[in-house]
């Protein structure tokens, strides 16, 4: 077990996140200890030795703090505790130390756009027009400014002004209307987030994953989103960061284009990673078309970053898969392919996981991670896709894909003692993804369950930096069914060939400036026949993959 | 590769790779290098925008070409294709260029890129004219539309042209095929057209490959087949055509036979669909008809009728074999006449070409020379209609070109009966 220093102490290596394998989960649907059908953080901290067994390096939490539980948590009631539901703040002390035993860092979420209306700052706010906090979120008189400015939540807000009863004002919010945006411009708002933040990296906490960064800042006349102001925000709480902390991370949600999110990354000076949305989304386009161009094409579109900086890259969260980046006919298209059903759409999107959307279908899963594991960025798995858990698209919102955590086929799927009808989602019960068929105790006992094979991909994927700091260059062969890609790190160098297609292709690589190099498939470690002058040529069952080592012998 | 073979091992390469396909668009080549650029762009941009979705591929059989066609379609930039901004090809848009193998001529030419659709199993398929200038995004989508989104087979291209424009169509091949297949295509010839994977297969699997029809009069054999063998068929307006002065390789009088030896071939072929249909009816019209008539033709329609007078005198002894007699009196009468003034009836018209045909049918005497002696008797009749009509408003020249088509609908009997009776040579 490779144990990390305590917290506060130097880190090995303060560059860590770039070779991460993360992986997220929620505290509340993840293991309960207590009975309540809350999960809790005892409950996770007993399942820590699964997690390091599965090879991630990081976890990922989401929101776990004080919330009325109205946006899932997203909507925070206090910054600087644990929700009770969770345990105590010395049962997150003792999983940070658990975790850390194991050489697992620690992220959790951080909001800073803004909080619940629960808050008690907003109801200082509100109170009073004269109230010290007032001016601590944005508000108006009339809902008439930042006119234009788009409506995120489309399926349930009609504006992002809403109106106070109580102080006969509007707020302004860019998510839902219970959710009021706090005020930048005020310096006071400012230093108190970084009160927040300091407050858990003293804890030990690894880094934050910051949630809806783009919406900082209002400007009259502009998109309000991705501001010169928001970035100085963003600077002034990376600066102090680095100032008391080392080898902690910031990770920014920004839901834009690679080119509009690469700002945020400044000059090595705003966020340490942030997630690359559209290659998710081409994925799944790259797969249903069976086309590579759409992945290549983000891949090539996206810029250079810092040599500090990394992308987090991912298949599913806990949100839905987003179509908002998207033209309208990729969106159609995302739809037609992926959410027959109207009611998995929401928002501009799709509440589903990852084995849904692919019908369950053992190879695309597989082919899936596969690249996703081989791409340039930092992997994060979301909690249950390890196994090909299913969704419950019934439930409102997006809690369908928030389900428990199914550990084994007995008793509320081993997640909790309690009575079904406590728990605090329903289990996914249906006779495809239902927990007597999906859970981790089967998978652990079957050498070629997905659990079993997400285990392997992983310990390859982590075997060499070559996937997390290596440069990517595309093959393009003639078969555009195939996606082809070199990772070179040094003289280290990968090729990745992938067939997109549900039926078997060849390919013929042009590798002529690989000659004499001996391929060896990293996960078979089996021989294939030396690169000559000539195209190599490979043939590869439906979704077959290929990693192979280039070694020079 | 063995020599002969219909596929090269480099084009099965590139099909390979393509894999299944929705669309395949295909270009026969010969020396357009200063056309085949804008084909090349029109084709992407009508992939990009009318079919993001679809997997497409650009297949062009070259001939031969020495100004460097071939090279200018796979070099062709994409980016200069890449004005579409609004859209966007969700995939990979393949383009093949390959020279084809087998005899020199369109049918080869053709024969590949069927060939190469069905190995591809494509579901639609437009085959373009690389001579024609004036290729758009929305003409290629014009003849790709019908098929894919209406389950047709065939798509015969409708031009926007003016109604004395291309006398060879209007007076000679359009109301014949009216006449004997019965029904109303206005473009038979066209080099232009859309089709079905069910329709090229059925194309590919007849015995014409290797033949005259398929090294002169292909297109008019794809426009009989898919008549003939009950697929279903429809129209779809292009707009202008517009071809390059390049375009014009052979003289008249080639053309003329080549067109007209092919239609009496094609017409023999199909004899046994067409011989029992009565009347005639419209194809299905499938687009938005442009109100684009273009210009009328500058013609010494005088020059025509002349030739015709004198050729006439000349020709008797060969003429005597092939028409009836009252046929060639009555051409003798209006011959005696101001041939400044000629007037060739429609029913006379309709009555020489109808005997024409039987006695290729018949085989009176050597084909070439039986399509050969045809031309004064055309260039005869055409003179007469530019003469008649060069004033006339567009629209009573379409009623004049109509009343021409019911004529070879209204005395096909006394072709049948002919036929018929004559036994083939």
């Amino acid at each position: 077990m490779n144990a990390l220093p305590a917290a506060g102490a130097s880190l090995p290596d303060p560059l860590w996140y770039k070779d991460a394998v993360i992986y997220q989960l929620h505290v509340k649907t993840f293991a309960d200890s207590n009975g309540d059908g809350i999960g809790d953080f005892k409950g996770l901290t007993a399942k820590l030795d699964y997690l390091h067994d599965l090879g991630v390096t990081c976890l990922w939490l989401l929101p776990m703090y004080p919330s009325p539980f109205r946006d899932d948590g997203y909507d925070i009631a206090d910054y600087c505790t644990i929700h009770p539901s969770y345990g105590t703040l010395d049962d997150f002390r003792a999983f940070l130390d658990g975790a850390h035993a194991r050489g697992l860092r620690v992220v959790t979420e951080l909001v800073l756009n803004h909080t619940s209306d629960q808050h008690a700052w907003f109801k200082q706010a509100r109170s009073s027009r004269d109230n010290p906090r007032r001016d601590w979120y944005v508000w108006s008189e009339s809902d008439d400014r930042y006119a234009g400015v788009r409506i995120i939540f489309l399926d349930t807000e009609r504006s992002n002004w809403a109106w106070d009863p109580e102080s006969k004002s509007y707020y302004w919010h860019r998510f839902f209307s219970h959710q009021p945006d706090l005020n930048y411009d005020n310096p006071a708002v400012r230093d108190e987030m970084w009160n927040v933040m300091k407050f858990w990296l003293e804890l030990g906490v690894d880094g934050f994953r910051v949630d809806a960064v783009p919406y900082l800042i209002e400007r009259e006349h502009t998109s309000c989103e991705n501001l010169p102001e928001t970035h100085e925000v963003i600077r002034f709480l990376r600066a102090k960061l680095n100032e008391h902390f080392t080898g902690r991370m910031l990770l920014a949600e920004a839901n834009q284009p690679p080119e509009l999110v690469r700002p945020y990354f400044g000059e090595g000076d705003e966020f340490h990673m942030a997630f690359h949305f559209p290659l998710m989304t081409r994925m799944f386009m790259a797969l249903r078309l069976e086309d590579r161009k759409p992945l290549v094409e983000i891949v090539e579109r996206t810029p250079e970053i810092p040599e500090t900086c990394q992308w987090g890259i991912f298949l599913r969260n806990h949100d839905e898969l987003t179509l908002e980046m998207v033209t309208d006919i990729e969106r159609e298209y995302m739809y037609e392919e992926y959410a027959r059903d109207p009611t998995s759409r929401i928002n501009l999107g799709i509440r589903r996981r990852l084995a849904p959307l692919l019908d369950g279908d053992r190879r695309r899963i597989e082919l899936m991670n596969g690249i996703l594991m081989s791409m340039p960025g930092s992997p994060i798995i979301y909690y249950g896709d390890e196994i090909g858990m299913g969704d419950n698209i019934y439930l409102g919102d997006r809690n369908g894909v928030r389900t428990p955590m199914q550990w084994s086929g007995g008793w509320n799927a081993g997640f909790s003692s309690a009575d079904p009808e406590r728990l605090a989602q329903p289990l996914i019960s249906n006779a495809l993804y239902g927990y007597q068929a999906i859970n981790v105790e089967s998978q652990k006992r079957a050498d070629h369950s997905l659990l079993n094979w997400m285990r392997r991909l992983i310990a390859v994927r982590t075997s060499s930096r070559v996937f997390s700091r290596g440069s990517t260059t595309f093959l393009k062969p003639a078969n555009h069914r195939v996606l082809a890609y070199l990772r070179t790190l040094g003289a280290e160098q990968v090729l990745i060939v992938c067939n997109l297609s549900s039926s078997a292709q060849a390919v013929e690589l042009d590798l002529g400036r690989l000659a004499g190099a001996l391929p060896i498939e990293m996960f078979g470690k089996s021989l294939f026949p030396r690169i000559g002058e000539l195209p190599y040529i490979l043939t590869l069952g439906p979704y077959d993959f290929f990693w192979f080592k280039l070694r020079r012998l | 590769m063995a020599q002969d073979s219909l596929l090269s091992d480099e084009l099965l390469r590139h099909l390979m790779a393509v894999g299944q396909v929705d669309i395949l668009v295909g270009v026969p080549t010969l020396d357009n290098a200063s056309t085949i650029g804008g084909v090349v762009r029109a084709v992407h941009q009508a992939f990009a925008t009318y079919f993001p979705r679809d997997r497409a591929v650009l297949v062009n059989s070259d001939g031969g070409s020495r100004d460097g066609t071939p090279g200018l379609v796979k070099d062709y930039s994409l980016d200069e294709a890449g004005t579409v901004t609004v859209s966007h090809s969700l995939r990979t848009m393949h383009r093949i260029s390959a020279p084809y193998h087998g005899l020199p001529g369109k049918g080869s030419a053709l024969r590949q890129i069927l060939t190469a659709a069905d190995l591809v199993q494509a579901r639609a398929v437009a085959v373009l004219d690389a001579d024609v200038a004036s290729v758009t995004p929305e003409r290629v989508a014009a003849l790709i539309r019908p098929v894919k989104d209406h389950q047709f087979d065939y798509v015969a291209p409708v031009y926007a042209r003016h109604p004395l424009d291309g006398p060879l169509v209007t007076q000679l091949v359009r109301p014949l095929i009216r006449g004997a297949y019965g029904w109303q295509v206005r473009e038979p010839l066209a080099a232009e057209f859309g089709c079905s994977g069910r329709f090229l297969s059925h194309c590919l699997e007849q015995d014409i490959w290797e033949s005259d029809v398929a090294k002169y009069g292909i297109d008019l054999w794809v426009t009989g087949a898919a008549l003939s063998a009950g697929f279903r068929c429809c129209e779809a307006p292009l707009g202008p055509r517009v071809t390059t002065a390049a375009h014009a390789r052979l003289g008249f009088q080639d053309v003329f036979q080549q067109v007209v030896g092919a239609a009496f071939l094609v017409l023999e072929q199909h004899a046994p669909y067409w011989l029992p249909r009565q009347q005639s009816e419209p194809l299905a019209l499938v687009g938005t008809p442009t109100s684009e008539a273009g210009e009328p033709p500058t013609v010494d329609a005088s020059r025509l009728t002349q030739t015709f007078c004198s050729d006439l005198q000349n020709l008797q002894s060969v003429l005597e074999p092939i028409l009836s007699a009252n046929t060639l009196s009555r051409l003798n009468a209006i011959a005696e006449g101001d041939c400044g003034q000629l007037r060739y009836p429609d029913d006379l018209w309709v009555r020489t070409v109808w005997e024409f045909l039987a006695a290729f049918h018949r085989g009176v005497m050597r084909r070439d020379h039986i399509t050969q002696a045809l031309i004064p008797l055309y260039l005869g009749r055409t003179g007469s209609f530019l003469i008649q009509y060069a004033q006339a408003a567009p629209a009573d020249v379409e009623a004049a070109l109509e009343a021409v088509g019911l004529e070879f609908e209204r005395s096909k009997p006394s072709l049948v009966e002919c036929w018929n009776q004559a036994s083939p040579r």
